[in-house]
């Protein structure tokens, strides 16, 4: 059973720092707001799953990254 | 029948071409529930969940006992919340999972003595995706 991939980097772009909720199909971003906690209050009232992320961020030092060849 | 994943692009990783092992999970201390996705991480030893994601599940997470821990960047301060409740493709089971202080809102890591333990899990990165799969128990 194969997954659809989860492109973050679409998900993410029209979006400046703060936190998105993501659809369960992970296709795309439901609510937006600058603090989690606001988000969670709006989510929670729609009573849709969502799945929370934060957006405007750099993500490469999430992995092991060296800045001269990019490799992990 | 394992679950095939691509990795994903990370912003941020634009230009590297490097793509991740990331999975959605959804932690639950028994109040609340947060969904949100986790680096699966085979040279972790345990998973991790950064402090924001810790308030927003209700833990207390300052009353914990303070520890040291040492990564090959240096040392870090966390706790261990015992038992906290994950679900990850609708297989659920505990975890002892270790709260991080002083790092990004959006670390959260899933490593051996947590999911690998569990399940087995390919990589493959010549198809730029894994495989988990879940061990059944009686």
């Amino acid at each position: 059973m194969k997954q659809a991939k989860i492109n973050f980097i679409d998900l993410l772009k029209p979006y400046s720092k703060g936190w998105v909720a993501i659809s369960e199909d992970f296709k795309r971003v439901l609510f937006y707001e600058k603090t989690l906690k606001s988000l969670m209050n709006k989510s929670i009232k729609s009573k849709q799953k969502v799945y929370y992320y934060p957006s405007g961020d750099n993500h490469s030092n999430f992995v092991g990254c060296h800045a001269n060849n990019y490799s992990i | 029948m394992p679950i095939i994943i691509p990795f994903s692009p990370l912003p941020g990783l634009e230009k590297s071409g490097i793509l991740v092992p990331m999975i959605p999970v959804t932690f639950s201390n028994g109040i609340k529930d947060f969904n949100t996705f986790a680096l699966v991480d085979s040279g972790a030893e345990r998973g991790l969940i950064s402090t924001v994601i810790a308030d927003s599940l209700g833990i207390i997470w300052e009353k914990l006992p303070k520890q040291t821990g040492f990564t090959a960047a240096g040392q870090f301060t966390f706790r261990i919340f015992k038992d906290l409740h994950i679900s990850v493709y609708n297989h659920e089971f505990l975890m002892d999972m270790n709260i991080v202080d002083g790092i990004n809102a959006f670390r959260c890591i899933l490593g051996r003595k947590d999911l690998f333990r569990r399940e087995k899990i390919s990589f493959e990165c010549y198809k730029n995706q894994f495989q988990i799969e879940f061990r059944k128990y009686n």
